[in-house]
């Protein structure tokens, strides 16, 4: 059982708690959701719970948590972790062996267990979570899914009472999403205790006893949680003349493997056009297609009046921005990240006008890499816009954000279409998928569905 | 060179017999000077590497790489051996032929540096041969548990071990890096431009890699790594290891005696 009594935490060279005055009481076996905006505690509280706070994170605290009976001070982290075990969101940095047998016996052989007693726990992991068959492959080239469920595995052979998930399934698609969701009802099945913290929770409402709201750091006594305003986009007077059309088009990184088979599409100007469905669905190749990264091995394509146009072509005129934003800010300061881009193709831009709509004033001179996660998002998607493209195409921008951030940012491209812009992006998440105008839904390399949305 | 998946007789060989033999071979590099023995080492590695039945494009790709290495040396030792005594094949340019024979003290093709230069390839092949035996026979976590079972620390170890996992995804990212680059209009041009392209590149890769090992500690942590563990497996010498041991060191002095008795 675990019990959290007004307890409250601060982080170390922080003014203000984190935490403030949480009251916690988990039953063995019961199954938790704790939801929350970026920055409510959520994942704090977790650390405060599988003793990261306070044997990693010191920081200051007040009140009393109680695991099983003991506080997390009293033992080392080593002996919490037989009780408490966490998976966290990224699945490739939880991974630390090569073979995957090898990667589920990790936490085992942290604890120091006898040989014999390793491996059935071991093969007893591996067939509980379905990695049995490929318990001999390396684990670099799983599948996201089956990266995280191999997570899942190494945490579940330490055979700890309660789960820690800390956002599990966000780098995750559908179907990946669906196999989590057997993953936790089983482990609620074998009597143990879920905690689980994820944004897009929905999906799993059903195998919850319980849901936790957080805010600002407290435990919100079941208020209905305020309603999000959706932004909204005026109807847009979408002209008849296409930027984007193919036909007839496949691609196959293999002679033999059609990644897409033959697609028929046209976007016209001012759309905003998402494209769902799950990982390998083709829709991260059709993207790259649409902005000359990728050239088809079959079928025509027109890109702003370019026939089958290449790379160079279309630089400036189509941004288009991969899926992590890290990997998209290289220059000294926000301001300058912004002039990067027009800098290179030699225009000239209004960097106080971008700084504005993105909201960092405040924080030109910072460095990209310091901001928040939700704000390099925002400033990555600026320094593409800055460059004034008549495209923008983004690939699962809504990997990783709450919902304020993706509205804010949608609201930015709504600002963009009006303009005349024209917006393309791939999502795993049908909701975000629903503030587009026009949804399109692929499936084995082929487009199965294509409806106006919203 | 990567890890074959395969079960041949150099991958049942216990790590630990293959770092000794990459010893001895190291020694036997050192200490022979003759043609033949020489020939003798360098055929007995490339026995070893053909248990392995290498890809042919492997072999293929071995095979041009030492002929360039050895055309090569032998040419460039053959025109500036320096010992005594050597023998003219041919002169470029004597050394009384004015100014530039004046300066370069003439060139000359000599038949010992020839003959030198084909020797030094064949121990670098050698060595190079071996390394590719190892490193293809071997997975790599068990190389190191065989290093660490010889005495290298555990914990250097495991930090290796992570790092060699984490190799193919810091390569995927600095790939995107640079593309992300590309789309955003920089054009890389000559030897600066791709110096300045690698110093972009460098911050967010260092930025990313810190926030990753930030997130790879925590979840070491809560795995419960302190350092000290069981090890699932565990290295056995077994016959077939003494055996192999014994016949190549029994091989080794072979060489070393037919070198010194031998005129």
């Amino acid at each position: 059982m675990i019990t959290v009594d007004s307890f409250s935490y601060t982080y170390p060279g922080a003014d203000d708690p984190t935490l403030q005055d949480i009251n916690l009481r988990i039953e063995p076996g019961e199954a938790v959701l704790i939801r929350g905006a970026s920055g409510s505690g959520k994942t704090t509280l977790l650390y405060c719970l599988n003793g990261l706070i306070p044997h990693v994170f010191a920081g200051s605290s007040c009140g009393s948590v109680r695991l099983n009976g003991f506080t997390p001070l009293e033992k080392p982290l080593r002996e919490i972790a037989r009780t408490v075990g966490t998976v966290f969101q990224n699945p490739e940095s939880q991974i630390f062996m090569m073979r995957v047998e090898d990667d589920v016996a990790f936490g085992c052989e942290n604890l120091c267990l006898p040989r014999e007693e390793i491996i059935s726990r071991r093969n007893e992991a591996l067939h509980f979570m379905g990695l049995w068959d490929m318990r001999c492959k390396e684990t670099f080239k799983l599948s996201g899914g089956y990266k995280q469920r191999l997570a899942v595995s190494s945490i579940y052979a330490m055979q700890p009472n309660v789960f820690l998930f800390d956002e599990p399934t966000t780098d995750l698609d559908g179907e990946g999403r669906k196999d989590f969701f057997k993953i936790i009802k089983g482990l609620k099945d074998k009597g143990k205790t879920v905690i689980l913290v994820e944004h897009q929770y929905e999906d799993y409402l059903p195998l919850m006893d319980r849901v936790i709201n957080m805010e600002d750091g407290k435990i919100a006594e079941n208020t209905a949680s305020a309603k999000t305003v959706l932004p909204t986009r005026e109807a847009a007077v979408l002209s008849s003349s296409s930027v984007i059309s193919m036909q007839q088009v496949c691609f196959g990184y293999d002679r033999k493997i059609n990644v897409l088979d033959n697609i028929d599409i046209m976007i016209g100007k001012g759309e905003i056009v998402a494209f769902c469905g799950d990982n390998g669905s083709g829709k991260t190749t059709l993207l790259k297609i649409m902005s000359g990264l990728l050239q088809p091995n079959q079928g025509e394509i027109t890109i702003l009046n370019i026939h089958k146009p290449a790379l160079e072509h279309l630089v400036g005129r189509v941004g288009f921005l991969f899926q992590n934003p890290d990997e998209q800010l290289f220059a000294a300061t926000v301001e300058k990240e912004i002039a990067f881009g027009p800098g290179c193709l030699g225009k000239k831009t209004d960097v106080e006008r971008y700084l504005e709509i993105a909201g960092l004033k405040a924080k030109r001179l910072n460095h990209p890499q310091t901001i928040s996660r939700g704000q390099r998002q925002i400033l990555a998607v600026i320094s593409i816009m800055a460059m004034e493209p008549e495209i923008i195409i983004l690939d699962e921008p809504t990997t990783g954000l709450d919902n304020k951030t993706w509205h804010k940012l949608i609201a930015l491209l709504y600002d963009y279409t009006d303009r005349g812009g024209t917006v393309v992006f791939s999502t795993h998440n049908e909701r975000a998928a629903s503030l587009a105008g026009r949804k399109i839904t692929m499936h084995k390399g082929r487009t199965i569905n294509d409806e106006i949305s919203g | 060179m990567k890890y074959l998946d395969k079960e041949t007789f150099m991958h049942r060989l216990d790590p630990r017999t293959k770092i000794l033999l990459g010893f001895m071979v190291a020694i036997l590099i050192v200490v022979l000077k003759n043609p033949s023995e020489l020939f003798l080492l360098f055929f007995s590695v490339l026995i070893l590497f053909g248990i392995l039945r290498p890809a042919k494009s492997t072999v293929k790709a071995m095979f041009i790489i030492m002929i360039t290495a050895l055309v090569f040396t032998m040419i460039s030792q053959g025109f500036f051996y320096s010992l005594e005594p050597r023998t003219i094949i041919v002169t470029i340019l004597s050394p009384d032929s004015g100014f530039l024979g004046n300066i370069t003290g003439g060139i000359s093709l000599y038949r010992e540096g020839i003959i030198y230069g084909a020797l030094q390839s064949l121990r670098l092949f050698s060595a190079m041969l071996l390394s590719a035996v190892i490193v293809m026979s071997t997975y790599p976590s068990e190389l190191l548990l065989g290093m660490e079972s010889m005495g290298m620390p555990k914990r250097i170890g495991f930090v290796i071990t992570v790092s060699i996992r984490f190799i193919p995804s810091l390569l995927d990212e600095a790939r995107r890096i640079l593309l992300a680059q590309r789309l955003r209009g920089l054009k890389v041009k000559g030897i600066i431009g791709w110096f300045r392209a690698f110093y972009r590149l460098l911050p967010p890769l260092i930025i990313d890699s810190l926030r990753n090992a930030r997130r790879i500690a925590l979840a070491a942590e809560v795995r419960a790594f302190t350092g000290e563990r069981t090890k699932l497996k565990e290295l056995t010498f077994s016959p077939r290891d003494w055996t192999f041991l014994g016949l190549s060191t029994a091989g080794m002095f072979m060489l070393i005696l037919c070198q010194e008795i031998l005129p």
